[in-house]
């Protein structure tokens, strides 16, 4: 480990190079996602959603997700990110959930049940990152972070009232359960060695993993849903 | 860059959601005709009413209308503009006004009380599409559109919850 503290964007540019590198993939990374899970999802849910108030919550954490992006992106630009890295664009692979369009309501909820809940994993590891101004992003984006997840609880909630709405919920799940786990990146991976070591971010990739395949089980449950690893392992 | 100075300052000067519940005025009335097109206004005087009306709506046919209309404007809009000048100025809009509004709705359940939490997200979402409609009306060219009147109605204070038949609900 090596114990550094950036407090200000003008201190980062005395950080080592390794360092300052490690925080602008981190900004990088968050910028593209939110991004794409604004548009890929949060967008075209609107027009799923089945009556004016769950359209205009769904507009409202869609504004959310885009102003996360805009977040990371002004402060990626703060420290000298060009702009073109942080939206998506040719060379730029998304990750694997991004390339299924969204179908149905059911579809949305579930993501925002389990994916919004792998967000605010990654969230939360840095709440504790020893660059500030990301640590302090990270804590303006929290609360909204957890109130879209909520929204997931909230509307899975109404599903399961019904036998066909859980049965639609279950499958939405099964559909897009298998690509969350990989939202945590490599289990040997480089950059996350190197996050850690400038504490950066807090965890390995499989100790978040592990966390959150245990948090999603019980939020499913709890909603008598089932994850499709759960049942084979049962 | 585009220019959205004007609207701006039309957003950050207007009533948000201060008149919630209070009676109906002339002004309010005449605004309503213009946007919907009918005399008949309902109004809804407390926010646990007006959660019922927006979960079970008799009818989604004027959002429908709404959505026609700015897939329309977003087309002539986009071949107005550049396109990332044109996004980036949208976003910057609604990202600035959605903060404003959530704000604003907040106060408001907190001074009427009765509001599940998740309602001031609604209210928030309700009037930061209002903003962008409008938003992308302006970047069209289209200077008497319908959503010009929706956010004079929004900027009066008041929330147009949909319509039902021949009725303008209004909170």
């Amino acid at each position: 480990m090596t114990d550094i503290v950036v407090k200000t964007v003008e201190e980062l540019k005395s950080a080592p190079e390794e360092y300052r590198e490690a925080v602008s993939k981190l900004v990088i990374s968050h910028a593209i996602n939110e991004l794409y899970g604004a548009q890929v999802f949060d967008e075209p849910a609107i027009a799923l959603a089945p009556n004016p108030y769950a359209k205009w919550l769904t507009c409202r954490v869609a504004m959310e997700e885009y102003g996360h992006h805009v977040r990371f992106k002004g402060l990626g630009t703060q420290i000298g990110i060009p702009e073109e890295r942080m939206v998506p664009g040719p060379g730029k692979k998304p990750l694997s959930i991004f390339e299924f369009p969204l179908k149905t309501w059911e579809e949305f909820v579930a993501i925002k049940l389990l994916a919004d809940l792998a967000e605010i994993l990654q969230v939360e590891d840095l709440l504790h990152c020893t660059f500030h101004p990301l640590r302090n992003l990270a804590r303006a984006t929290m609360p909204e972070e957890r109130f879209h997840a909520q929204f997931g609880e909230d509307f899975s909630a109404e599903l399961v009232k019904t036998p066909e709405g859980k049965a639609r919920l279950q499958a939405a799940v099964d559909e897009y359960w298998p690509y969350l786990p990989k939202f945590f990146g490599g289990s040997k991976s480089k950059n996350n060695e190197i996050f850690r070591k400038w504490k950066i971010k807090q965890r390995t990739n499989d100790e978040m993993r592990e966390d959150f395949v245990k948090r999603a089980t019980e939020v499913a449950a709890k909603y008598g849903l089932t994850l499709p690893e759960v049942r084979q392992a049962a | 860059m585009i220019f959205m100075g004007p609207l701006r300052i039309e957003v950050r000067t207007a009533s948000w959601f201060a008149a919630l519940g209070e009676p109906l005025t002339d002004g309010d009335r005449a605004e309503a005709k213009i946007y919907a097109d009918t005399d008949e206004v309902q109004l809804v005087t407390s926010w646990p009413d007006a959660e019922r009306f927006l979960k079970s709506p008799a009818t989604l046919d004027w959002w429908e209308r709404e959505e026609t209309l700015r897939k329309e404007l977003l087309a002539r809009a986009e071949a107005r503009h550049p396109e990332r000048a044109f996004w980036t100025a949208l976003t910057e809009l609604t990202t600035e006004a959605g903060d404003l509004v959530h704000g604003k709705a907040a106060t408001a359940a907190a001074r009427m009380t009765g509001a599940a939490p998740a309602s001031i997200h609604v209210a928030a979402g309700a009037a930061s599409q209002a903003v962008y409609q409008l938003g992308v009306a302006r970047m069209a060219g289209e200077t008497a559109s319908l959503f010009e009147s929706k956010f004079r109605l929004f900027a009066a204070g008041r929330w147009p919850l949909g319509v039902a038949g021949s009725r303008l609900v209004l909170f």
